[in-house]
């Protein structure tokens, strides 16, 4: 073995182990009981000690929550795609003036911190009846979801020659079937990949749904308020309960990812 | 991908159908709340001490930003969802005029004191009282044999601490005590309640003293024997229950996990006296019902519910606060309300027990008073800065704070006719 491919496999391990190992401790704690937790030494397979799990089972609303959160998710990822995505092809196929600006400006609704804006947009969601909504949540996430959705597309959009959109356009196609039927499978993975984005965006988000909804809280605003200040040992048990629907989302659409990274998909 | 799509779109259609639905659901009494946060305390507010309410009770614990965050909208919108509100004393100064009237709520029982706090200096009953806590020293057993001589653990001075602090360091090889002075750690109630008080029998107006100083200084002794890794502890019944310290001082309801899971091993006891007694800090609790309450009565009721003595046991059992009604508490209690129960007894009846307030009338400038304790700590104790310099630039900004909020003297502080001075 050269000393690069042992380097380049040594460099792999250790991502895969930053990547791994707090997901594993944390479902080794998750299984542990209270006493285990905070003991020492600490166990390295799980004792299958269900307590704690059980637990967030019973919590009043976590399924409710779990539910608004993927409501939220899907309406954000939907309407970050539906508006970022034409913004990023008008971006990327037309020269119009001031682009260079609104490129920027794209960037500026992520200049202002959300804490500050929360109070104008809870009271102008009260007046005009948005407040405490799914839908109404998913239109700030998107806000916030937007401007990656635009960048990313706008790159991806760049790197397809429009001479083969000119081809399909020779051929018979208008514009919109050329870009169904040409770009769009080409530009799909990267699309799903900046759906993943805005829907982790929407997932990790805490401030706004903490202040924008109470009834219909997503499940960070429900819990990563509370698990802050609660014992170890169900720091643990919650930390799992909302790190592993977000993981099997991933899992899921992976393929898309890795697609768009040039691995085969086998 | 097609079957993708009208998965996508039916959850957009229940999204939007979920905004219809909204007002037509039940009118339950949302009870808004920054205590009983922790899921363990939530649960059991809402299993044991609300499910015994006639009305259906939505209970929602939150962190203060979006708490407060979240009031000041409904309050500057008109309308709301939230029926009840229940916070710190000091959150709830802040919202003033926004709260409606509990005069007409009975308050039998309910400590006066405390009743008198909850009026904000107006005639109108803002808040009422809902319960109490206050902060206490814990320790591990183990700790206890080295003790210094002469020590008696119930009237401990801050010397003795001290010595306590370096004969286990000593013994052990590490430092022992712990002190809470995380981000999310109560360290400024300790110098504004504890240190402060038993130095000077002042919090604002010696804050600039020479016995300020020797407060600091001793401080600064004690530190030396104090877990290096403090800086990052918030809830010291953590540190305890893994043994990384034996000896710390914290919220009552931040050791009771400690007590409950090993009473056994763990006892609590009074904060140490220094030259002007033993300064000690009660915390107080209330609940209020904003203007823009949905059903005002239902509120009301809510409230008068909580400070029933029954539902005032069940909260303590819930969250380890200690009821503001005169109650004679049953022998099943849990291991910590037995164990910080005594402790608080023992302080609070110590002949030398030197009380002082949570700041009054301070509004929403709490925050910034709580910062001039928090700085001058990390300035002298952290960043080794000169303690002459460090309090006479803080003593300034305390001041300006003062000033501003115009607020008097509270306890020790003797009363004062204008803005408590700084001297």
């Amino acid at each position: 073995m050269t000393p690069v491919t042992l380097l380049s496999r040594g460099a792999v391990v250790l991502l895969c182990c930053w990547v791994l190992l707090p997901i594993y401790l944390l479902i080794v704690n998750t299984f542990s009981s209270q006493a285990d937790v905070s003991g020492f030494p600490k166990n390295l397979i799980p004792p299958m000690d269900t307590e704690n799990v059980e637990f967030f089972m019973g919590y009043f609303g976590v399924g409710k929550a779990l539910l608004s959160s993927l409501k939220v998710a899907a309406i954000t990822m939907i309407l970050s795609i539906g508006a970022g995505a034409p913004a990023g092809y008008a971006l990327s196929r037309f020269d119009f003036r001031g682009k260079n600006l609104f490129r920027v400006f794209v960037l500026m609704t992520r200049a202002f911190p959300l804490p500050l804006l929360a109070l104008p947009l809870a009271v102008m969601y009260i007046r005009i009846g948005l407040d405490d909504s799914v839908l109404g949540l998913a239109i700030i996430h998107t806000v916030l979801a937007l401007p990656f959705a635009v960048l990313i597309t706008y790159s991806l959009f760049s790197g397809i020659p429009i001479e083969l959109e000119e081809a399909a356009w020779t051929l018979g196609c208008n514009r919109f079937q050329a870009f169904v039927k040409v770009i769009f499978p080409l530009v799909l993975p990267g699309i799903a990949a900046s759906a993943v984005f805005a829907f982790v965006i929407s997932w990790n988000e805490v401030f706004a749904a903490a202040v924008l909804t109470i009834e219909n809280r997503t499940l960070p605003a429900f819990l990563l308020q509370s698990l802050g200040t609660s014992p170890l040992h169900l720091k643990f048990a919650g930390g799992a309960v909302m790190v592993v629907p977000a993981l099997v989302f991933i899992f899921l659409v992976r393929k898309y990812l890795f697609s768009m990274w040039g691995i085969a998909n086998r | 991908m097609i079957f993708k799509k009208v998965a996508l779109a039916s959850v957009l259609a229940s999204g939007l159908s979920t905004v219809g639905i909204q007002h037509a659901a039940a009118q339950d009494v949302l009870f808004w709340s920054t205590q009983a946060n922790p899921v363990e305390e939530a649960q059991a507010m809402r299993e044991s001490v609300l499910s015994g309410f006639e009305g259906e009770v939505d209970f929602q614990p939150s962190e203060t930003g979006p708490w407060l965050t979240r009031l000041q909208a409904e309050m500057e919108a008109g309308s709301g969802k939230i029926g009840v509100i229940g916070s710190l004393h000091g959150n709830l100064i802040s919202l003033g005029d926004g709260m409606a009237d509990l005069s007409d709520v009975s308050a039998d029982g309910v400590n006066g004191t405390f009743l008198e706090l909850g009026k904000l200096g107006t005639s109108e009953q803002k808040y009422m009282p809902w319960m109490q806590a206050t902060y206490v020293m814990a320790a591990n057993k183990k700790a206890l044999e080295h003790l210094p001589e002469g020590a008696d653990i119930n009237a401990l001075t801050y010397d003795h601490l001290v010595d306590w602090a370096k004969n286990m360091a000593d013994a052990s090889g590490s430092p022992k005590f712990g002190f809470p002075a995380g981000p999310k750690g109560l360290k400024h109630r300790f110098f504004q309640g504890y240190l402060y008080p038993s130095f000077t029998n002042s919090m604002v107006s010696k804050f600039r003293s020479a016995e300020a100083e020797g407060a600091w200084n001793k401080f600064k002794e004690l530190w030396e024997y104090t877990h290096p890794a403090s800086t990052g502890y918030s809830f010291m019944q953590e540190q305890l229950l893994t043994e990384e310290v034996w000896v710390a001082f914290d919220h009552t309801s931040r050791l009771a996990d400690a007590f409950n899971e090993r009473p056994d091993d763990f006892i609590a006891f009074p904060a140490p006296a220094g030259p002007t007694g033993r300064g000690f800090m009660p915390v107080v609790v209330g609940i209020a019902v904003p203007n823009t309450a949905p059903d005002m009565e239902a509120a009301k009721n809510l409230v008068s519910y909580l400070v029933k003595p029954e539902t005032q046991i069940e909260t303590l059992k819930a969250t380890n606060f200690f009821p503001v009604v005169d109650v004679t508490l049953p022998d099943d209690m849990p291991a910590a309300v037995r164990i910080n129960g005594a402790a608080i007894a023992a302080m609070s009846g110590s002949a030398d027990a030197n009380p002082g307030l949570l700041p009054v009338g301070l509004g929403d400038l709490g925050g910034k008073f709580n910062a001039v304790y928090v700085d001058a700590f990390e300035r002298i104790v952290l960043g080794g800065q000169d303690v002459r310099e460090v309090l006479d630039d803080q003593a300034d900004t305390l001041r300006s704070i003062m000033e501003e909020a115009g607020a008097p003297c509270w306890a020790p502080d003797p009363a004062s006719s204008g803005p408590c001075p700084v001297e």
